[in-house]
């Protein structure tokens, strides 16, 4: 067995611990292992480090497909009668094939499909990029939507407004609706952002270091499942919570101009 | 200053239009009137392409905005246009609202655009409002800033599409004293409306729309004293 055995630990233990009853002992003797053994809380942390990175690169990926996406498809749905845009329409058809495909298949072969059959990379970074584009890609979908939903939230008379000063179409989108739709959805677009946080976990499976895989490679040292991923649950649970909470401070400051 | 010729608009089969001629001058205040669904705000909407017509051609200023050459965006800087909703943006201040297109079209610096604003807002009679939000203002404070927005980028004629429509009645009088103000200035405008009164004090011309065409135009005077068109007759009859 690699690692420690706890009738050595126990012995250099700290006096207070060795006074505890045997369960307890037992409890901090994995805390022992999870975290301090061998500084395994350098795997935890440099595991986290990659869960991050691919967060927010699948993030702003997501989000530029999912912009680009609903604006087209806003715009074909807003399109006058009787003006046939042939453009559009085909645009408009290969979102709705994407749209079906990724929100039809799950996640995970997304990504085993990706990495072992698109992608195949050859190290870390490359696994790291592969990462980013399927979360990216899959995450876009469910951005478009919403983002889609926002843009129609946004009235007719907004866009002739703007258009009427001799701003053009991507000006007035930029300046004009994007903000007001932004502020519209950004709750379902936090929901996103968390999901997408925790479905950065599944990259374990394609190789990398994430901190999921850092508290599977724990667990093999330690013979020992339960502190490893009750901690894992808790440090997602953390950033969670952090999050909501950043957005929350967003979503009030971007509230100011509904004040009467 | 515009002349339009043989304008038509349809939506799907729907013809709205049906052949328009007119033309305005430098200076005129032409007033339109008419039954609703007589076209008179679609070719209101038509004068600066927010719609976009399906036959005939507009000339503004010597230049044919109905031709795919003419980029829309720059000649709709000299055409300033006031909405029956306002549609200020409710996520920018009041001073934002103006200062918006001067400066993201790099017309004028920011410190400009700043002076440009504040000037408009007193002409409108709301310097104090520069930075609230468009929410916190009564319907007529927020039609006048949507016609000082207009103003900020120093158009050559105005379009009202029914401007106070929308308004309570104690505020209409606050937005047509700021549009006859405008109009003393020498503004350009063309103004669709029900306020009678306006068309009668303000107008240098009035124009009776129905059916997709001008039915039949004059002086305020004399259109409203002495009509010709039954249609005319039975229109002012029901609204006077």
């Amino acid at each position: 067995m690699i690692g420690i055995k706890f009738a050595d630990w126990i012995l250099a233990a700290p006096g207070w611990i060795q006074g505890l009853p045997k369960g307890l002992q037992n409890f901090f003797f994995q805390l022992y292992q999870t975290f301090i053994y061998q500084d395994r809380w350098k795997w935890l942390l440099s595991g986290l480090k990659i869960t991050f990175i691919v967060t927010i690169g699948a993030l702003l990926l997501g989000v530029v497909i999912g912009l680009v996406i609903a604006i087209i498809r806003s715009a074909h749905d807003s399109r006058r009668i009787g003006k046939p845009n042939p453009l559009l329409s085909i645009l408009n058809a290969v979102c709705k094939v994407y749209l079906t495909v990724i929100r039809g298949t799950p996640m995970m072969v997304q990504l085993l499909i990706m990495c072992y059959v698109v992608m195949q990379p050859k190290d870390e970074m490359g696994s790291i990029l592969c990462g980013i584009v399927a979360l990216g890609i899959n995450s876009g979908a469910y951005v478009a939507e919403i983002a889609r939903s926002g843009l129609m939230s946004i009235s007719g008379g907004q866009m002739e407004a703007g258009r009427s000063l001799g701003l053009s179409y991507g000006q007035t989108m930029w300046y004009i609706i994007i903000p007001q739709a932004f502020k519209n959805i950004l709750p379902a677009l936090g929901n996103e952002m968390i999901t997408l946080l925790k479905d950065t976990s599944l990259v374990s499976v394609v190789m990398l270091r994430d901190v999921t895989k850092q508290a599977q490679n724990i667990v093999a040292n330690t013979y020992s499942a339960y502190v490893p991923y009750i901690s894992l649950a808790v440090i997602y649970l953390v950033i969670v919570l952090i999050l909501t909470r950043l957005l929350g401070m967003l979503e009030r400051r971007l509230r100011e101009s509904d004040r009467r | 200053m515009i002349v339009v010729r043989d304008l038509h608009k349809s939506f799907g089969d729907h013809e709205v239009l049906k052949g328009v001629n007119e033309r305005i001058e430098k200076g005129e205040k032409v007033v339109i009137i008419g039954p609703s669904g007589s076209g008179k705000s679609t070719f209101l909407r038509c004068l600066n392409l927010l719609e976009e017509p399906t036959g005939g051609s507009i000339i503004f200023e010597g230049q044919n905005i109905t031709s795919k050459e003419t980029d829309i965006n720059i000649v709709r800087r000299k055409m300033g246009m006031v909405f029956q909703q306002f549609n200020l943006f409710p996520h920018l201040t009041v001073k934002e609202n103006i200062k918006l297109a001067p400066v993201k079209l790099k017309i004028m610096t920011d410190a400009e655009a700043d002076k440009r604003a504040m000037e408009l807002l007193s002409r409108v009679g709301l310097p104090d409002k520069a930075d609230r939000y468009p929410i916190q203002l009564s319907g007529g404070q927020q039609q006048r800033i949507a016609i000082a927005r207009a103003l900020a980028m120093n158009p050559d004629v105005m379009l009202f599409d029914e401007p106070t429509s929308a308004l309570d009645p104690e505020m209409v009088g606050e937005v047509l004293e700021i549009m006859k103000e405008l109009a003393d200035d020498g503004m350009t405008m063309v103004v669709v409306t029900h306020e009678m009164g306006f068309a009668r004090e303000v107008a240098t011309r009035v124009l009776f729309m129905d059916g997709g065409n001008v039915v039949e135009q004059n002086e305020p005077q004399a259109f409203f004293a002495n009509p010709q068109h039954p249609r005319l007759k039975d229109f002012l009859g029901k609204v006077l």
